[in-house]
């Protein structure tokens, strides 16, 4: 018989851990009323959807869509351009590799989390309501979720930097801003580009549905249609959509691999 | 002092890049009509909506209306989370390619980039209709669109295991299920275990939002408020919803680096 060393015991995590998930998740399907059952039976009734979904009316979609599909890809080349942009300097205050105050960089990272923590189109009701139905709001809404993001990503590339590069600045007797200046912002340039074309990609996607709640671009299209279950135009809007989507990733990659 | 100059190709891609962005921001905002007076008073008008916030709602009223909803969309973040977890487990190693055939992994794979294209919200209108307005519209869609992108995490998980354990298994005369079993899930759970959460953490922010369509949860009441210029009322949901949204992404983020680090031993 082999000596097999005995497996330790599993930890907190697993024993109460797991019990508790599953209990949440039975109540969880509880409370949104998940059922199976009526789940079928509604299932029956999915013609009113699918038979328009699947007899797309193009001739009305080349007509009507255009205008609002190029005011979607102006919300997110704005937005996700002022954004990022906005981020840059933020993310050096929200890192401890760049802002030595401790509690200036508590603020900043604080303020940081908390724009994350409001959802795109919670931003795009908000901006509706400050400054108006419109694609003004849109953009706004887009700024603060690319702001966001951006803030997130680059200041914890910034916080991995390599300290050598900043060492050598100090060493020369550089002030503080000048070592950022020299040796911390060349070092994360081509992270910020790759962020900068990934929350581009995420804006095209997120400026879709901000028609939604009246933020301007195509989604306002799709909700005037939507209320009167028009599937028919629908359908072949969201087919536009998807190429669109997909041609522009397909550009920001070729961009990715041109310049990085 | 002598300092090499930047090769030429570099210095035009620079200057070519700086004025495709400038000009697409000038063209963006001209299209979208966005002139200097809308933006500068932009934060005028954003303050006095924060302005008529405060003081918040928080009469009983208030409160008894909105906790509910608050916590249905948690409710709808981690039921749709689970649907997409459970189906998205094994339709990843149907797409991995060191586990499936070619032409299995390349077929599903497809699959689950076609789910992944459509965006929650899309789903979710397309599926009103059928199921109703209500929680389980929005828990459908988020299962659904979970089910694309835990899948396609998955299996880019599965593709990256150590090949050493399998063989092992191999030689010792295991079979296949074996080396699915004893090999490639030890593996790769705790990676795809951090992504589920990280998922549920997306698809919270997500479930505020559906309720903008009637399928479920804090963003109904949101948009409410602000339809009928309740904007105490409407600070207290959003409040609310940060507060949510903060709590459960810091046990998510524990929990998740606790699976990925393991156990900090104090030495």
């Amino acid at each position: 018989m082999i000596n097999i060393p005995k497996k330790p015991p599993p930890s907190y995590l697993v024993t109460i851990g797991i019990p508790f998930a599953m209990l949440f998740t039975v109540f969880s399907f509880q409370r949104v009323g998940f059922n199976l059952q009526d789940f079928r039976e509604n299932l029956a009734n999915r013609a009113i959807v699918t038979d328009p979904l699947f007899n797309p009316k193009w001739s009305w979609a080349w007509e009507n869509t255009a205008d609002a599909m190029v005011e979607t890809v102006q919300i997110a080349i704005l937005a996700s351009i002022v954004g990022c942009a906005l981020a840059l300097p933020l993310s050096f205050y929200a890192s401890r590799a760049t802002n030595l105050n401790k509690y200036s960089y508590f603020l900043y990272k604080s303020f940081l989390n908390l724009v994350r923590t409001i959802p795109d189109l919670f931003w795009a009701m908000l901006f509706t309501v400050a400054v108006g139905i419109g694609p003004f709001a849109g953009v706004l809404a887009l700024i603060m979720f690319s702001l966001a993001i951006m803030g997130k990503l680059l200041s914890e590339t910034i916080d991995s930097i390599d300290p050598g590069p900043m060492e050598a600045a100090k060493a020369t007797g550089s002030t503080h801003n000048q070592t950022v200046f020299t040796s911390a912002l060349p070092q994360v340039l081509p992270n910020f580009t790759a962020y900068f074309l990934y929350i581009f990609e995420l804006c095209i996607r997120a400026s879709v549905i901000l028609g939604l709640v009246g933020a301007g671009g195509v989604g306002r299209i799709i909700e005037t249609q939507r209320i009167f279950l028009r599937f028919d135009r629908i359908s072949p809007i969201i087919v536009i959509i998807l190429v669109v989507v997909i041609l522009i990733e397909q550009f920001s990659v070729w961009i990715r691999r041109r310049i990085l | 002092m002598n300092i090499p100059k930047q090769p030429i190709s570099q210095r035009i891609l620079k200057y070519t890049l700086t004025t495709a962005i400038v000009f697409a921001s000038l063209w963006s905002a001209a299209g979208l009509e966005i002139t200097i007076e809308r933006i500068l008073d932009a934060p005028r008008q954003i303050g006095i909506l924060v302005g008529a916030m405060f003081p918040l709602d928080t009469s009983q009223e208030a409160i008894d209306r909105i906790i509910p909803k608050v916590f249905e969309s948690l409710f709808i973040a981690w039921a749709g989370t689970v649907i997409g977890a459970i189906i998205s487990f094994p339709v990843s190693f149907l797409a991995a390619q060191n586990v499936a055939v070619g032409a299995v992994s390349r077929i599903t794979k497809q699959i689950l980039n076609a789910i992944r294209a459509f965006p929650e919200l899309i789903l979710a209108f397309v599926f009103l209709p059928i199921t109703g307005l209500g929680a389980f519209t929005g828990t459908l869609a988020l299962g659904i669109h979970s089910i694309g992108t835990l899948g396609k995490l998955s299996s880019e998980v599965i593709e990256g295991i150590d090949e050493g354990p399998l063989e092992a298994i191999k030689s010792s005369g295991g079979s296949k299920i074996n080396e699915l079993i004893f090999g490639v899930i030890p593996q790769v759970m705790p990676t795809i275990t951090s992504y589920w959460l990280y998922r549920f953490e997306i698809n919270l922010r997500a479930s505020a939002v559906l309720g903008v369509i009637g399928a479920g949860g804090v963003g109904q009441e949101l948009i409410n408020q602000l339809r009928f210029r309740d904007f105490p009322r409407a600070g207290t949901v959003l409040i609310c919803t940060i507060a949510l949204v903060l709590i459960a992404d810091a046990i998510s983020a524990s929990i998740r680096n606790r699976i990925i680090q393991g156990k900090v031993v104090k030495s």
